[in-house]
């Protein structure tokens, strides 16, 4: 019998303002940290104003809270209308809601505070990751219950696409938080060099995959239609894009990698499928473009579909740069530098921005009962955008390119035509203040949209009541039109479809991953190294706490001007005891994999304090506060025995005289810093100050061989 | 878009989301066969660069590298080649040494002081040597091949022979300036 339900909106409101105030927060802090790219004194020498620790809040606010926040109103909205069944349950909803805002306003506080993992987009601590994964498994719950009480028998394709998500975030989110924890806020991941590297780019990539991609592809195939009342161009294309971007996806993560130490046969892989990978993506924006066939008319006319359209385009833009840049010999040229950070935004400013925004000037008013305030202003805001976006790309791909070639470029003597980093670095300084400002601009569009948005709910009706609609009955559970081997017998059957999805994910994961758990395979007795010191270890841990290795790699990569420049290209072996590992993948200053006893002490102090009293052009912030700050040398203990436990092969004396160890090998750079540095202060003091722990640290790195006359 | 639009509504199909309907239309050909290109791409890519003649990265980096090192030592020839009459005949030469004092500014400065007076490095203006005899010659080449243990860096790998020579000639000009602040006397005195 058919049944009259509501559907529940009132959870798709809230994500809805969640989003415009997450977005705000996300593109606030972008443009004040594009500002201290080409301003260094933007950071006021706040330490929680820092570049270091501002852009993971950035990164993490963009993905997590803006596109997530979009992505959760419009799963909401979209699959109780196209299961024709209210969300599975009112209460799971809430907490769904309220979990995942207060996860990211934990973001908040802890990241610009320097708890940080250390891991590219997985920046938050080990209590934060257990609360993500709590409230993703109660939104699998109140999802796959929508769909296991759906009155529509078949699954559209938009739903292939949020299981798709649902299932593999679950999955990249648990695989790569792995980690015992030190104390409440500080962890060790359980994956050690290039195991790290291998499993956090097989999350990176496959966040922007499953997070970026997936559900926006989903709300692409339900709001564009909706938008333009016109049928989906081709259902055999949604079928073939789907699968093959699900199965091959997976697999393209190392190409994030290429040239590094990651084992050779990784490399060709993370090449090979991300190749593969551009038709599969272009199938989403021919079916998405071809749809508006017979209503192109709309382009002119509506502001939502010239959103949409836009961010078709520029999804097929990023989706043939990505493949492009996969290509071994163009990352050679376009890894670690601005070409990158262009590819990224025009990813997210012009797909995942301009579908969510498109979105909500569709859902708003629809939801709210109104309609919206002002086309014109909303028109306003897409041109604005546009430009915003457009000068942000080409200014950051010049400056990419540029500094690339200036990397690499050689003289007739084979010497470095640049050597000198900061050269290249200067070079693209006011190519980062155009950056800054094409920033703002989309800023500024943006909150045209906010105030759009305040009218448009201003002006609706107080009296808001649920939308109410028919459920139909499925007549037989069991399939009406069997069509044996048919993919539309196959949408009929949730379960097994969504098992097919998880197979799908975990083939390339399993054959990627495994073998690389062994990593006593890829190492060589003869190349091993030593443990870092207690005193190292506090300074690594103070390095990760800055950000450093937002801006500094620790990979040497087997490219001659990379070796020229930085020394050695670096081995599997230096890597092995870093948990996280720290290669990096953005050099705004020089590689640091061998900075170990390139300069003194005393030029590490002075370079802290102020980077310009001994490399004048230097962008990089000052770090006063690093030589008032004390390091915690009792939580060393803890620290090592941590590691010991991970396999780091600390011996019991080690771990149980950490503290004794760290104050003695700290006290002697204190005196040399004090006698031959002229640094001003007692031995005493300057013993327990953070800045001698870090300096321990970079004067260890690259300087861990046990046999120095090796190969290394 | 080669597609026959008077297909489309016979290739509408039954489908219903929501008032959401489908079109069956074929796969675009050119899309299609760009997906197949990328497929047969990879086992060709794999065979060659992992079974068959192609380098793996290490190889090719140890090729440039070995290319790269002659070329370095031809110019390293060139900088020992430099005599110590060569460089006296420059000391006076304004030319070279404003080259020499932009070069310093940029390279040295930093750790051996705005003069010369020694910071972190030593102290260039006085007669006392930690390395070298004092002679232009041994200047230029503790310039060229740097003394990595105490942090100063080998500037032969960075620097062309020619700004190793004028480098070198202006550190001589400091010689005996007595600036400000200068660093105590470091290694023997040679008059």
């Amino acid at each position: 019998m058919e049944t009259k339900q509501t559907y529940n909106d009132k959870i798709v409101k809230a994500f809805l303002l969640a989003t415009i105030g997450w977005a705000f927060v996300a593109l606030l802090l972008g443009v004040i940290i594009a500002y201290q790219m080409a301003y260094w004194q933007a950071n006021f020498d706040l330490e929680w104003l820092t570049f270091g620790r501002l852009r993971p809040l950035h990164t993490n606010a963009a993905i997590f809270a803006f596109a997530g926040n979009i992505v959760f109103a419009g799963i909401y909205h979209s699959t109780q209308r196209l299961l024709k069944a209210r969300l599975f349950s009112d209460v799971l909803s809430k907490v769904h809601f309220w979990g995942w805002q207060l996860m990211i306003l934990l973001a908040a506080v802890t990241l610009p505070l320097g708890f940080s993992t250390g891991k590219e987009y997985a920046e938050l601590e080990w209590p934060l990751d257990i609360l993500i994964a709590v409230v993703w498994v109660v939104f699998a719950i109140n999802f796959f219950g929508t769909i296991a009480i759906r009155r529509v028998k078949h699954l559209y394709v938009a739903i292939w696409f949020y299981i798709a998500t649902v299932l593999t975030v679950a999955i990249l989110h648990i695989v790569n938080s792995i980690a015992l924890p030190v104390s409440l806020l500080k962890s060790y991941p359980v994956y050690a060099g290039i195991q790290d590297a291998l499993v956090q780019w097989w999350y990176g990539h496959n966040a922007v995959a499953f997070f970026l991609t997936t559900p926006f592809l989903g709300l692409m195939y339900y709001y564009l239609p909706k938008s333009v009342g016109r049928p989906i161009y081709s259902y055999r294309l949604s079928i073939i894009h789907f699968w093959a971007l699900v199965f091959i996806y997976i697999w393209a993560g190392p190409h994030h990698l290429l040239y590094t130490a990651l084992p050779n046969w990784l490399q060709t892989l993370g090449m090979v499928f991300s190749l593969m990978l551009w038709a599969p993506s272009w199938g989403g924006m021919i079916n998405g473009l071809l749809t508006l066939r017979g209503a192109w008319d709309k382009l002119r006319t509506s502001p939502i579909v010239k959103f949409y359209v836009a961010a078709l385009t520029f999804y097929g833009m990023t989706t043939f740069e990505g493949p492009l840049l996969s290509i071994k010999s163009v990352s050679a040229l376009g890894h670690y530098t601005d070409w990158i950070v262009a590819h990224v935004h025009a990813g997210t400013l012009g797909w995942n921005g301009f579908m969510a925004f498109g979105v909500i000037y569709y859902l708003v008013p629809k939801i709210w009962k109104t309609k919206l305030y002002s086309d014109k202003l909303a028109t306003l805001h897409f041109w604005t955008g546009i430009f915003g976006i457009l000068i942000y790309y080409i200014s950051m791909w010049a400056a990419g390119i540029t500094q690339g070639l200036m990397w690499r470029a050689v003289d007739g003597n084979g010497q470095l035509v640049y050597p000198d980093f900061v050269e290249t670095v200067t070079k693209i300084v006011p190519l980062y203040q155009v950056r800054a400002f094409a920033g703002l601009i989309y800023l500024i569009g943006f909150l045209f949209l906010v105030y759009n948005i305040y009218k448009t709910i201003k002006s609706a009706p107080s009296d808001q009541p649920e939308e109410v609609f028919s459920a139909p009955v499925i007549k037989n559970k069991k399939g009406i039109e069997f069509i044996p081997k048919s993919h539309r017998h196959f949408e009929g059957l949730a379960t097994s479809f969504t098992i097919l999805v998880l197979i799908s994910v975990l083939v390339g994961s399993i054959i990627e991953i495994m073998p690389v758990l062994s990593l006593d395979s890829y190492v060589s007795e003869g190349k091993k190294v030593k443990t870092f010191t207690p005193l190292e270890l506090a300074g690594r841990d103070i390095y990760i706490k800055e950000g450093c290795y937002v801006c500094h790699s620790q990979m040497i990569r087997k490219l001659a001007t990379d070796v020229q420049r930085f020394g050695p290209a670096s081995t599997i072996e230096e890597s092995m005891y870093n948990r996280p590992f720290q290669w990096g993948s953005k050099r705004t200053g020089p590689d640091l994999a061998r900075i170990g006893k390139k300069y003194p002490d005393a030029w590490h102090y002075k370079h802290m304090i102020n980077p310009r009293s001994v490399v004048q052009q230097s962008l990089m912030p000052n770090y006063p506060w690093l030589a008032d700050k004390k390091t915690d040398l009792y939580i060393l203990r803890k620290k090592l025995s941590v590691m010991k436990n991970l396999g780091v092969p600390y011996t019991k004396e080690e771990v149980a005289n950490a503290d004794i160890l760290a104050e003695k090998q700290a006290r002697q750079i204190a005196e040399r810093l004090i006698i031959s540095g002229g640094v001003n202060a007692s031995v005493e003091d300057l013993t327990r100050k953070e800045i001698v722990a870090l300096i321990a640290y970079l004067q260890a790195l690259g300087q861990k061989a046990i046999n120095p006359e090796g190969e290394l | 878009m080669s597609d026959d639009k008077k297909n489309d509504e016979v290739l509408l199909l039954d489908h219903d989301y929501d008032g959401i309907k489908e079109y069956d239309n074929p796969l675009p050909r050119w899309w299609l066969f760009t997906f197949y290109i990328t497929i047969v791409f990879a086992p060709i890519y794999v065979y060659y660069y992992h079974f068959g003649p192609g380098l793996s990265l290490s190889e090719e980096l140890d090729q440039n590298l070995v290319k790269i090192e002659a070329q370095e030592n031809l110019t390293q020839e060139q900088t020992k080649k430099l005599s110590e009459a060569d460089l006296l005949a420059l000391i006076n030469d304004k030319q070279v040494i404003n080259e020499g004092r932009a070069l310093y500014n940029k390279n040295c400065l930093a750790c051996h002081g705005a003069f010369g007076e020694g910071l972190i490095g030593p102290n260039l203006t006085d007669n006392y040597w930690v390395h070298g005899d004092g002679s232009l010659k041994s200047v230029l080449l503790v310039i060229s091949t740097g003394v990595i243990d105490k942090g100063m860096p080998e500037w032969g790998k960075i620097l062309s022979p020619k700004d190793l020579q004028n480098t070198t000639v202006f550190v001589r000009s400091l010689l005996g300036t007595n600036p400000k602040n200068a660093k105590t006397h470091e290694g023997t005195l040679i008059e």
